[in-house]
């Protein structure tokens, strides 16, 4: 048996889930319709199989997730995954972090920000633009009830547009939503 | 009730019809505003409800944007309860001040998972989904609880950041 993993990480895990994945074999239509796009070809998920559970939702979901993350323009693919960071981050989502700190390291460049995250955590100390992106990220997570002007103006001081500022809205929030499926429903494991 | 499809909660909400740049900005988003707006219907009112009837969906929701004091939120899903069969025998569940402590032990359950992993969610363990099964929820019902409460979770924060963007 494997071992959990309770250590932020960039590591590549594994996912072992708490509840039964739906079984391919065995599914029904709806099921297999919801399943059908997802966004790889590769090997189908257990973590995507546990959300199969509820297919009229993951049918949904798993559109919107892309939509959020890849749509052409506005925020950077490299802002949005400082976003999705800073939420699994501050809701101790390791698996969701993993992935997404290896994402911003292949499309930045630049591990020094992962390091600085994983080793100092809310008091980061990172590049002004980063820091921005991390720091409303944890505030809108952390605090959804209390984010305002002073938010708004330290995203327009490292010349964020609207539209960039809605996109890492949405990818911040949907890492509150994955976080609360990912975190909740099972938990990393080393690879075998 | 009018048809959720054609209506946007979180526009409805926010008021945004007040507010012209606002929603172009968000029709720059169109496709993820549709399912955003869709991924609420398979959470509140999708075509089969199995063991968590609208009301209580709509009761869970109402509690979750009131712990984080989206009363835009708390406030539709509140109205939404309303309308709902049942709905007013579920309002206390509304109020987080209720832990519902004369509620059976699959309500108690329900409710203190969707408390811990709405406001505490790295908190969750292992241990929250067994004391879901042993009362008396199934794989799937686990798994729609916890769509539920993500879902309702990314809706407000949504709506917090477009609040901002709406008022400065």
């Amino acid at each position: 048996m494997s071992q959990a993993v309770h250590e932020f990480t960039v590591e590549a895990l594994d996912w072992k889930p708490y509840v039964k994945p739906v079984d391919v074999e065995t599914a029904t239509t709806e099921q297999l319709d919801a399943l059908k796009i997802t966004p790889s070809n590769k090997k189908i998920s257990d973590y995507v199989l546990v959300l199969a559970n509820e297919p009229e939702t993951l049918k949904e979901r798993t559109p919107l997730f892309n939509d959020i993350m890849y749509s052409e323009g506005g925020l950077s693919r490299g802002g949005r995954e400082i976003g999705a960071l800073a939420a699994s981050f501050v809701n101790r989502c390791i698996y969701c972090a993993s992935v997404h700190a290896a994402r911003y390291i292949q499309l930045e460049k630049r591990p020094e920000v992962v390091d600085e995250i994983y080793g100092s955590g809310l008091d980061a100390n990172l590049p002004e633009f980063e820091q921005a992106l991390f720091n409303f990220g944890v505030d809108l997570t952390a605090h959804p009830d209390n984010v305002g002007a002073y938010q708004f103006y330290h995203l327009r001081e490292i010349g964020l547009d609207d539209l960039q500022i809605l996109d890492l809205i949405h990818a911040v929030a949907i890492f509150g939503w994955a976080n609360r499926l990912m975190h909740t429903l099972g938990e990393p494991h080393r690879l075998d | 009730m009018t048809s959720p499809s054609t209506t946007d909660v979180i526009d409805t909400v926010l008021g945004l019809d007040r507010f012209p740049d606002l929603q172009a900005l968000r029709e720059q988003r169109a496709k993820l505003k549709q399912l955003s707006q869709t991924s609420y219907q398979a959470a509140l009112r999708p075509t089969d409800p199995r063991n968590f009837s609208y009301a209580l969906r709509a009761a869970l929701a109402a509690r979750m944007a009131a712990l984080w004091k989206s009363q835009e939120l708390s406030a539709h899903f509140r109205a939404l309860l309303e309308r709902e069969d049942e709905g007013s025998a579920l309002a206390s569940i509304a109020d987080p001040g209720n832990g519902a402590e004369d509620a059976d032990p699959r309500l108690q359950a329900i409710l203190a998972h969707v408390d811990l992993v709405t406001l505490s969610p790295k908190e969750a363990t292992r241990t929250n989904i067994e004391k879901l099964a042993a009362a008396g929820l199934d794989d799937r019902d686990i798994v729609t609880l916890a769509g539920l409460i993500a879902f309702v979770n990314y809706q407000v924060l949504v709506t917090a950041g477009l609040k901002m963007l709406r008022d400065n």
